[in-house]
């Protein structure tokens, strides 16, 4: 019974390393990944902490984003501020240094409604904005030719190609190939939808919330 | 240095996801996020709930809860016990009694303002003869506040709702969505995670903006795809980076959210509106806009719907009861602090607020808990301002800042229908009373805030020590 249980553990842990391994395929380098420039300092390599002997984590611990560091976050990606950051600065868990002395950065109820509300201002309200710039000017969609306003039309090449983008504009890191496949996915619905009900800024404008609403934008 | 780089990258990669098969159980890619992350908990009232009930500006504690008997204490008595009830000031409005009130079976005696509160003497202690150590409004306000004496004027502890909910939160089960609601009142937290953090609202508005959709709606939809993509497997990377648990964090806490907005809790909320209300939710609306009073256009009045005392009182009911929060604090009536005021402005004042906190308690006494028995069973409620007013009145016809205070504690934690200590029969000073009874004692000590917050705190199960100070054994229940 013991023999049976440990091949299992065993088989299970390879069966893990299989299939988190799998996807290591030198893939061409597309618009708005990151590539590395050579700054001439070769540091030596750092072998990162062995998990195992550090609970099962590595390196340090992730934190949510201060409500500074939010304001600049929402400003630095869409180009404008969301209207209510200071009204509710407090409830975000700003500290005034006279009710309440330290910065709150827990991820809670009241953080998370607001950050959905906030990104849904923003996000379409910089859609709509885009909707009526030429390409270079865009904020979600700068090198994308549309027609009519019509994002159905987009071949699947340039939605994963601007969803890259937008990956690395919102959470300075690029997409793995299968996410990024399944957000592509789920814009094409959104636009097609956007098109239905003829609220184009609906659709990038939504995937502008998805990113903003993401752990990767609201924690580093 | 790309290649060297670019096989750092690598190594990191599969290093990552090689870790991540020791990082723990359940975090094979292409298992579904949702498998792993924890279930968003149905909104549930708390078992013990705290109120914390703010009168503003320093109350006239012979109107309330410290009431003199006006045969004794006569003008012309007044060099002698340097006290005056002056409820005769009051006739004005016959609604007003001339005497202390002591309803049948109570052993507890009010002044004249304290309207329906008087009926639940069953239920509470009242706590006189506290010594305040200060006459300044911020100071006696955040004493009482926090149950430690500030320094200077600024605070020096946690509110005693953040205290409460910093050592509760954690170990509760079903999670309330706004442990601790601070409803126009101060609240401080030098010790404990945001988790325990006020919300601060200043009107009921503020309080909607959380419960309710956000004003930017998108297609319902489209809004579906959002949801359904939030639940979609995630990478390795994103596993191990979540291995503490902050990921999963917000993602439960936006469960959360979809949970109290399904709840459409804000309806009832809203107790100027039934518009669109389904029937159920429109007729316990109509339920509790009764029993507190309240009256749809009456703006700025005594019972309007959206910022008066009766309904703040019905904001804490329906918060406490939809499983909102633990902890509310509100300032349920203000307008006290009438140093040039006359005596009626004084009781009017604080009658509103008495009145609403009769009402609330009255919700209590005969809504049933989910956990067994009645509200009241499972409500600590304690009533407070920063101090009194002084026993004589004023050449302007009001009274000052007195150091002598009273409060009341309602509910559960505390002995009912009970007084603990006494202020002194000449200018009511401060008592002196024994420790284990309460009753006045030459021999005794003189208790402060701090102890009335140990008490509640210790009735409660949670630790005191912050206090440095024992709970008052004959006030505990």
């Amino acid at each position: 019974m013991k023999t049976t249980t440990t091949t299992l553990v065993l088989f299970t842990a390879v069966f893990a390393l299989v299939s988190c391994s799998s996807k290591t395929v030198e893939k061409p380098v597309m618009e708005g990944t990151l590539e590395t420039v050579d700054m001439g300092h070769h540091p030596p390599t750092v072998k990162l902490a062995d998990p195992e002997q550090n609970a099962g984590h590595i390196g340090r611990k992730p934190r949510r984003i201060s409500v500074a560091q939010l304001r600049e976050s929402i400003l630095t990606t869409t180009g404008r501020q969301w209207s209510q950051i200071n009204n509710l600065a407090a409830t975000l868990g700003q500290a005034d240094y006279a009710l309440t002395v330290s910065e709150s950065t827990e991820v809670n109820l009241v953080f998370a409604k607001f950050l959905e509300d906030g990104a849904r201002e923003v996000c379409l309200a910089t859609a709509t904005a885009d909707l009526n710039k030429a390409a270079p000017d865009r904020v979600l969609y700068p090198d994308v030719t549309v027609t009519n306003r019509d994002f159905t039309m987009m071949s699947d090449d340039a939605i994963k190609a601007n969803l890259a983008y937008l990956a690395i504009r919102f959470w300075g890191q690029p997409f793995s190939d299968a996410e990024r496949d399944s957000w592509a996915s789920t814009f094409k619905t959104v636009a097609a939808r956007a098109k239905t009900i003829n609220k184009p800024e609906q659709a990038w404008g939504a995937m502008c919330i998805a990113f903003m609403t993401d752990p990767r934008f609201a924690t580093y | 240095m790309s290649n060297h780089s670019g096989k750092s990258s690598l190594q990191r990669r599969t290093f990552l996801k090689a870790a991540s098969a020791f990082a723990g159980t359940s975090i094979f890619g292409g298992v579904s996020f949702k498998a792993f992350a924890q279930q968003a908990q149905a909104l549930a009232p708390a078992d013990h709930c705290f109120v914390f009930a703010y009168f503003s500006g320093g109350w006239d504690q012979l109107l309330n809860l410290d009431p003199r008997d006006p045969t004794e204490f006569t003008p012309e008595r007044i060099s002698e016990t340097r006290i005056l009830p002056g409820y005769s000031l009051l006739s004005q409005d016959p609604s007003y009694p001339t005497m202390p009130i002591r309803p049948q079976g109570s052993n507890i005696a009010f002044g004249p303002a304290v309207g329906r509160f008087a009926n639940h003497f069953d239920v509470m202690s009242v706590v006189r003869g506290i010594n305040m150590n200060t006459v300044a409004h911020e100071v006696g306000f955040r004493y009482f506040l926090t149950g430690k004496e500030p320094n200077g004027s600024a605070a020096r502890a946690s509110s005693t709702a953040t205290e409460v909910v910093g050592q509760l939160y954690p170990r509760m089960a079903n999670k309330p969505p706004v442990p601790n609601l601070a409803f126009n009142i101060e609240s401080y937290n030098d010790r404990y995670g945001g988790y325990a953090n006020a919300l601060r609202v200043s009107s009921a508005n503020d309080l909607l903006l959380t419960l309710a959709p956000g004003p930017t709606a998108l297609d319902s939809e489209i809004e579906k795809q959002l949801i359904d993509m939030r639940g979609q497997p995630v990478s390795c990377e994103a596993q191990l980076y979540d291995s503490r648990g902050l990921v999963t964090q917000y993602q439960d806490a936006r469960k959360q959210v979809r949970t109290v907005l399904d709840a459409t809790l804000d309806r009832y909320f809203r107790f100027d509106s039934t518009t669109g209300d389904p029937m159920a939710v429109a007729m316990e609306k109509s339920a509790t806009v009764a029993r507190y009073g309240l009256r749809v256009g009456n703006n700025g009045l005594p019972n309007d719907p959206r910022n008066s005392s009766a309904a703040r009182a019905a904001l804490v009911a329906t918060a406490l009861k939809k499983g909102v929060s633990q902890c509310v604090s509100i300032n349920m009536a203000g307008g006290l602090d009438t140093h040039f005021g006359t005596q009626l402005t004084q009781a009017n004042n604080q009658r509103q607020g008495w009145n609403a906190l009769g009402d609330l308690i009255s919700d209590f006494k005969e809504s049933d808990h989910p956990s067994g028995g009645k509200w009241i069973d499972h409500v600590t409620i304690l009533v407070f301002s920063e101090f009194s007013r002084t026993p004589l009145i004023n050449a302007a016809g009001g009274r000052d800042h007195h150091i002598t205070n009273s409060c009341a504690v309602v509910g559960k934690g505390v002995k009912h229908n009970h007084v603990f200590g006494a202020s002194g029969n000449v200018g009511m000073s401060a008592g002196v009373v024994n420790y284990d009874t309460g009753l006045p004692d030459p021999k005794g000590f003189q208790y402060l805030p701090d102890h009335v917050v140990a008490t509640i705190m210790a009735s409660a199960g949670l630790d005191y020590s912050i206090m440095r100070v024992e709970p008052l054994k004959g006030l505990q229940g």
